[in-house]
């Protein structure tokens, strides 16, 4: 099961990212050249941008639940069930949960960590309360069509589950009461769509965007970041995965053969006219439709005889959006055809070509041949040495299904031309099989291993390099439109032997001098990171920071992209104090010298697009152009 | 001379069993924590860099405060009490009278940024001690019609130590870590009990014959009169002054706060507003983590400590952020109890 199953809970706020952007340069990483003046905050993309001093935090604001539904009945007032206005909110007994990027060459999967969200209708602190599983955004497209100065215009989606969900006291809900006898004990299905992000420091919603999302049922042994359904695929243009040929982006649907209905996600895939996430006015009519005849290729157009039409979409509908997420259900209950052979027919989503509804435009269609792979989790560190495996799903027609599915380099959106450090280099650092069955579950664990000595130092002043490994189902005709971003990405830490005695100058203060020029709100008013006096002076709140497992807020640092060496290395000197009661200094280093300053690779932007997700993906294009110059 | 309430140190005078200490030991962990917001918004509205060694006085007074407060809680745990401190009304309304009427009926204290007449007319009226002794020229001997708080710590310590020691018990409930040892201790009978008050006193106050609480680390009245005076305090054949290094204050060196800011004065979606909330949330998710901490699950003190650097983390952005309503001012810590966000619209 999952959010689109029922009973669910739809919810609508703002969401705060009060991410730092002076980690988004890479150059910067570089602690030779660096300089306190590349702090400054600006609003034209160059020194530390529009919010250096942000704090990583991650949080919801706001939010309520403003739609539910159980089995066939849409819920949207307090009379009908209690549950409606209720607040979505965050932990009220820790630090906010953190969006962290995995690296400055890969931050279009930005994860979340460490936040617990509790429901509470302000008599009960929490009607349940339960722990965001880590996850990445996935799906980025130019969603907002319209921006003010510094806008990202650029939506997302966050599916993961709640985990060590606890219930307390009684809401005298329905919806609540069936969503927790739905769901496996401790765990909850949890889909945010997240647009509208503001980044101009001069307006309301600097750091603030738009949330919509849904809380459904979740089951023991499902994946946990994409729903076991059906997976629309939109088209997007080579090198701009960020513009659907349909103007509508891919979605998710789920078939509830026994209740003979369809739940599609439409929460994410349509356009928005401006940050308020009113709909474009240009979106044409829409319904959703399942194909009669399998297609070899992608259609591009449909006569009506050629389709069972489900329905149309609500968008237009005054408070639709509010009220369901984007969360629509279809009953085909009436239509015989659909009820015998629903699940062996690929969908699509059409619009009218002719006024008398005799052909249709496809916008969006089913993967072509109703094949679809994806790994749940895609993000991993890896230590020299170490693995990590992925959870890897073939699904036909939604369906899990055995198959084969292949493996193969490819980095995606990560990098970018010189100066920028070259990634994915060398190329045998890591190591997973080219392909892997999957089991009658439809799933197969993707091992990946990285070398003793992992990649090395390739990129030199940045810790480790990235690789990114593609995959594909074995029956994926080559025509056939994929997800630009179901893509695995790795961070490869290089190798570093733990001293016996580290001391400050030798082996602490290069690595924590990085994290105190990156992560300017802490070393400017906490602790100087660079400094041994002030770090000897927090000694136990570092102790504390750098101890934590991963997951929790409190985590050291932040930016997670410390290898467990480096991180053994820290602990045993802040532990291991020397003659005068505190952890040694050793022998003055070497003043470094400092390195000019390196030339950051410029990609014809205006201002407001500098240092962003624009910019990382126009470094991507200029980086495919780079290598097959070369 | 601090004054409060004369009925509380009668009431411990008069209390028969442990339980009627109670409330007087909640009341102490109140007052402990009534100073911290005042002291911690001066301290948020220095601009780092700038005057950093005033930051550094007030930050080293408000941790022991947050000591003694944990010493009073570690008390009232001892002796079988419950902590009371994820409530709306553990916090004090600022501006307003602190818990026992602390200072007398006309004793208002706010949230307001860093001002040496701050320091003087609150500061270190919350801290004058009993018997304040000569520094240099400054000399004040008011005498006594109200109790002081010295006062009220010797009776509750006087009225622990009557009870047989089998009154005290569950350290297993008690925090005891963050600080050294010697300071922060299991509370185990009427001797540690003791002890803890004597440190409060003597952190607060000082001893009636030293400003230093211990060598080089002057009590709280003291450090304040030394960013007031500007200068350290030393020791002069005569006896006491502000004499030493100086303590340097940039008057550029403050954010322009709105003092004494409220959630609710500010539009609904502004930033103010919003950062507003954060803090007051993340706020009040200390207490509520305090509290837990302090009702059987000590370990949770490390969440704690986590969230009193999220809320420094949080006032350097709330601090820069300008009310815009065309003041010049910014935004500040409210110290609000809430657990819920209001909705943007």
């Amino acid at each position: 099961m999952s959010y689109l199953d029922t009973p669910r809970l739809h919810f609508t706020g703002q969401f705060q990212a009060d991410v730092s952007t002076i980690n988004n340069e890479v150059t910067f990483y570089d602690t030779a050249s660096f300089t306190p003046d590349d702090q400054q905050r600006t609003t034209d993309g160059t020194k530390g941008a529009w919010n250096p001093e942000g704090t990583g935090i991650f949080r919801l604001v706001g939010c309520r639940i403003t739609g539910a539904r159980l089995g066939n009945r849409q819920i949207t007032t307090w009379e009908q069930d209690p549950v409606i206005g209720t607040a979505l909110e965050n932990a009220d007994d820790r630090v906010f949960g953190k969006l962290v990027d995995l690296d400055p060459q890969q931050q279009m999967v930005s994860q979340i960590w460490g936040m617990r969200l509790r429901l509470t209708n302000g008599q009960e602190r929490a009607l349940f309360v339960g722990d965001f599983e880590p996850a990445a955004f996935i799906n980025l497209w130019r969603r907002q069509q319209t921006a003010v100065f510094l806008d990202q215009t650029l939506a997302a989606v966050f599916q993961s589950v709640l985990a060590k969900v606890t219930w307390q006291g009684d809401a005298k809900s329905e919806v609540l009461d069936a969503l927790r006898h739905a769901s496996a004990e401790g765990y909850l299905s949890i889909n945010m769509n997240v647009y509208g992000y503001g980044r101009d420091p001069a307006i309301p919603r600097y750091t603030l965007g738009n949330v919509a999302g849904t809380i459904g049922p979740y089951l023991a042994g499902e994946p946990k970041q994409f729903v076991l359904g059906r997976q629309m695929v939109a088209g997007t243009p080579g090198g701009n995965p960020l513009a659907p040929y349909g103007g509508v982006y891919s979605f998710q649907c789920k078939v509830n053969a026994a209740q003979r209905t369809l739940a599609a996600d439409f929460g994410h895939c349509l356009p928005i006219k401006n940050a308020s996430g009113a709909f474009d006015p240009n979106i044409p009519p829409l319904t959703l439709a399942v194909l009669k005849e399998e297609s070899s290729n992608i259609l591009s157009s449909v006569g009506a005889n050629e389709v069972a039409l489900l329905g149309d979409v609500n968008y237009s509908t005054d408070g639709w959006y509010a009220q369901t997420a984007g969360v629509q259900d279809f009953d085909y209950s009436g239509n015989p055809w659909c009820v015998a052979h629903i699940e062996e027919r690929p969908l699509v989503l059409l619009t009218p070509l002719a006024p008398d509804n005799s052909s249709y435009a496809v916008l969006v269609s089913e993967t072509l041949g109703g094949w679809y792979a994806r790994a749940d989790d895609f993000v991993a560190r890896v230590e020299p040495g170490g693995s990590a495996s992925f959870d890897i799903y073939t699904t036909h027609y939604g369906k899990p299904s055995a198959t084969t599915v292949q493996f193969s380099p490819n980095t995606g959106p990560m990098g970018g031309p010189p100066p920028e450090p070259d990634i994915a280099t060398p190329p045998d650092a890591i190591s997973y099989p080219t392909q892997l069955p999957t089991d009658a579950q439809g799933k197969a664990v993707l091992t990946v291993t990285a070398k003793p000595d992992g990649p090395g130092n390739p990129r030199g002043y940045i810790d480790g390099q990235l690789y990114g490994i593609g995959y594909q189902p074995a029956q994926q005709p080559a025509q056939a439109f994929v997800n630009f971003w179901n893509l695995i990405s790795i961070l490869a830490f290089s190798p570093y032997p733990v001293p016996e005695k580290p001391t400050w100058n030798e082996h602490i203060q290069p690595i924590l001098q990085q994290y105190g020029n990156l992560y300017p709100i802490m070393s400017k008013h906490l602790v100087k990171l660079g400094d041994y006096d002030s770090v000897v002076t927090h000694l136990n709140i570092l102790k504390l920071a750098f101890s934590r497992p991963i997951e929790d807020a409190n985590y050291m640092p932040v930016i997670r992209d410390l290898s467990a060496n480096k991180r053994t290395t820290i602990l045993n000197w802040m532990n291991t104090p020397g003659p005068d009661g505190l952890p040694l200094k050793g022998a003055p280093a070497a003043a470094p010298a400092f390195a000019a300053k390196r030339a950051a690779f410029q990609v014809d932007l205006e201002p407001a697009q500098r240092r962003s997700k624009t910019e990382a993906l126009m470094k991507f294009a200029a980086r495919l152009r780079y290598e097959a110059e070369r | 001379m601090i004054k409060l309430q004369r009925s509380a140190v009668a009431a411990i005078h008069a209390a028969q069993n442990p339980d009627q200490l109670y409330p007087w030991l909640q009341k102490a962990i109140e007052l402990e924590h009534s100073t911290i917001p005042p002291y911690l918004t001066a301290m948020f509205s220095l601009k780092p860099g700038v005057n950093d060694g005033i930051a550094r006085l007030i930050r080293s007074i408000v941790l022991q405060e947050m000591l003694h407060m944990t010493i009073a809680s570690n008390i009232l745990v001892a002796i079988g009490g419950s902590p009371m401190i994820n409530i709306p009304s553990f916090i004090p309304q600022y501006p307003g009278p602190l818990p026992l009427s602390i200072g007398g009926a006309g004793f208002i204290v706010g949230l307001e940024p860093f001002s040496k007449p701050l320091v003087q007319s609150v500061f270190m009226a919350i801290e004058e001690p009993e018997h304040p002794i000569p520094v240099a020229a400054f000399a004040a001997q008011p005498v006594p019609d109200f109790a002081t708080i010295g006062e009220f710590y010797d009776a509750l310590k006087k009225k622990l130590a009557g009870f047989p020691d089998s009154i005290y018990g569950r350290t297993e409930r008690q925090v005891t870590r963050w600080f050294p040892a010697n300071v922060l201790f299991p509370i185990t009978n009427g001797a540690s009990a003791g002890r803890g008050i004597d440190i409060i006193v003597d952190q607060g106050e000082g001893t009636s014959t030293d400003p230093f609480q211990s060598p080089g680390d002057p009590a709280h009245y003291y450090k304040f009169g030394e960013i007031f005076y500007g200068r350290k305090i030393v020791k002069t054949p005569t006896g006491f002054a502000y004499a030493g290094a100086p303590v340097h204050f940039d008057p550029t060196g403050v954010y322009p706060m709105r003092p004494n800011p409220k959630i609710n004065y500010f539009e609904r979606g502004s930033q103010a507003r919003m950062k507003m909330e954060e803090f007051s949330y993340a706020y009040s998710s200390l207490l509520n983590t305090l509290h837990n901490a302090f009702n059987g699950d000590p370990a949770l003190i490390d969440q704690a400590i986590g969230l009193m650097y999220g809320l420094k983390m949080i006032a350097v952005s709330l601090m820069q952020t300008p009310l815009g309503d065309g003041s010049n001012m910014t935004a500040g810590p409210s110290y609000e109890y809430i657990n819920v966000v209001q909705a943007a619209a």
